[in-house]
């Protein structure tokens, strides 16, 4: 396994100091990896990942992105330094339109790479290119996951952590989205993905992470997880676990 | 009816959709009615009448009057290093004040509070510093010029509603054609969502308190010029500024400042019509209308 590129170290979080939701949780993703994260609700999955964004307090621990210390660093600050966050709702700016949603994305960039810039995300999500005068809050649910998504990717960030990206779609739209995040994986970013579609984000993912209670349960490989049946019946509400379900 | 109302109406008008861009900013960004806008228009006059003076006694040949207006250039250069002056008033006050509260997460209400308290400080500075007495930019008289249709307008007010005019079309570029305005839109919409976008929330809060302040000073500088300057300048517009940025919908530019001129219309249509001590209760009605059959105003977003 390659040197980690983003890790936490015994990290404490949550909302108010007394009630940590999250409650020391060491753990590590190298680069070029597709990790997912599962586990019942209430487990802190989504709590955990906002705290890497910066969105939710951190009390204790640490934090690492790219060998650097990133545990108080602003949130704006962390997308600066290659860390993407797609949170599960609420991910465009409704009152604003395709366009602007992208050019408030590559604003990092000097002016005269945003066009450029802007085109590659066009030709990456096509349906994006079609009305990009188009209010972002008229778009559907998959074209604003799409949204979502492209703007995360604008700075070709090294890391992009997805927040339950297939809540509320249709099944064809999550086959579409899930079929994205692996291209983006296979095209070098390493992706971490919370998710509640146990089946479809085990056959992707390259580890998974199952938390419970604010912390790691159990980790490994999809295979290994999704065959061991006391796992599937504990965490993951399956009675059977998911035989054969990693590709 | 004396078609005179429209001139008086748009002049006042102008005024207070000025304010009230700077009213509508700050609430859609900061999240709590600041009630201590108004007094950024005094402090905006003050200073300038403070800066104009000085300039006025470095060298007198800037107070001679450019024709066909009744100042002469001390009045713009004061009023330049005045919207400098004000908008950093606008800062120090956040920063010794509001942002704290934001820092510890405060309900609303502290904010409010705390406006009225920085309100009631700000507007006793200024009477300490420069007496409740009456102040003037010029005691030059003017001769109103025939505008046609009955209407007319002296050099000054037909410079003021440029001034408007160009400011609110200034602001409403840098809103939708500027990095800085959409991120301001942005963190309007969903502060969250914008931080992980990228955008420096708090240099964005610095942007709008400044911005806020600027139109509130250009805005508290027409009052001056073709009223009078008093420490409750602001104040006693502050109804009218609220009830403006409510009518035009919270957020929007050009709703502030199209709602400011149906505001001063009406104050003027009332004058004529029932009394010139009726006025103020006109923002009070529109206010309480708007609020019962459009909350949301009238280029506000439905939530």
């Amino acid at each position: 396994m390659t040197a980690p590129i983003l890790s936490t170290h015994g990290l404490v979080a949550g909302y108010e100091p007394d009630l940590p939701i999250v409650r020391g949780i060491d753990f590590s993703v190298s680069s070029g990896e597709l990790v997912v994260l599962l586990g019942p609700n209430g487990a802190g999955k989504s709590t955990f990942v906002k705290a890497i964004a910066g969105l939710v307090p951190i009390h204790a621990g640490t934090m690492m992105l790219n060998g650097r210390d990133i545990t108080h660093v602003s949130p704006h600050r962390k997308v600066a330094e290659g860390l993407a966050f797609v949170p599960q709702t609420e991910n465009v700016f409704a009152t604003m339109t395709i366009l602007e949603n992208l050019q408030i994305a590559v604003a990092h960039l000097p002016k005269a790479k945003r066009g450029a810039a802007i085109e590659a995300l066009f030709a990456r999500f096509p349906d994006l290119a079609a009305r990009p005068s188009r209010l972002a809050g008229a778009l559907s649910g998959g074209q604003r996951q799409m949204l979502a998504v492209a703007r995360a990717l604008a700075l070709d960030p090294p890391v992009i952590i997805l927040d339950e990206p297939s809540a509320g779609l249709s099944p064809k739209i999550v086959s579409e989205v899930f079929d994205m995040l692996k291209a983006i994986n296979a095209g070098g970013v390493t992706v971490l993905l919370v998710e509640q579609n146990v089946k479809a984000a085990l056959a992707i993912a390259s580890r998974a992470v199952i938390l419970a209670e604010g912390r790691i349960a159990h980790e490994g490989l999809p295979e290994e997880l999704a065959s061991d049946p006391l796992v599937g019946k504990i965490y993951l509400g399956t009675a059977h676990g998911h035989q054969g379900a990693p590709a | 009816m004396n078609p005179q109302f429209i001139m008086d109406g748009l002049i006042a008008g102008a005024i207070i959709g000025l304010g009230a861009v700077g009213v509508t900013l700050t609430y859609s960004i900061l999240r709590f009615s600041n009630f201590a806008h108004g007094e950024l228009l005094s402090w905006g006059a003050y200073l300038a009448l403070a800066v104009a003076g000085a300039l006025g006694f470095l060298s007198a040949g800037l107070t001679k009057p450019i024709a066909p207006f009744s100042f002469g250039w001390a009045l713009p250069i004061s009023a330049v290093i005045a919207i400098g002056l004000t908008g950093l008033l606008a800062l120090a006050v956040d920063a010794l004040l509001f942002s704290s509260f934001r820092r510890r997460g405060s309900a609303i209400i502290i904010m409010v509070m705390a406006s009225f308290g920085a309100s009631l400080a700000l507007r006793s500075l200024l009477e300490f510093l420069f007496t409740s007495k009456p102040a003037y930019f010029t005691k030059a008289l003017q001769i109103a010029m025939k505008l046609g249709g009955g209407l007319r307008a002296t050099p000054d007010q037909l410079l003021m509603l440029g001034v408007a005019l160009v400011a609110v079309v200034t602001v409403h570029l840098l809103m939708t054609r500027t990095d800085i305005g959409r991120a301001m839109r942005a963190v309007s919409e969903n502060p969250a969502l914008a931080s992980i976008a990228g955008i420096d929330v708090r240099r964005v809060i610095r942007t709008v308190w400044f911005l806020g302040a600027a139109l509130a000073c250009v805005a508290g500088i027409m009052s001056g010029l073709l009223i009078q300057i008093r420490p409750y300048l602001g104040h006693d517009l502050l109804l009218p500024l609220f009830a403006a940025a409510i009518l035009g919908g919270i957020g929007s530019v050009p709703g502030a400042m199209l709602a400011g001129l149906i505001i001063g219309l009406c104050e003027a249509l009332a004058v004529q019509a029932v009394g010139a001590e009726w006025r103020a209760a006109v923002s009070f009605v529109i206010l309480i209308a708007v609020l019962l059959v459009r909350p949301r105003g009238l280029f506000g977003k439905a939530s």
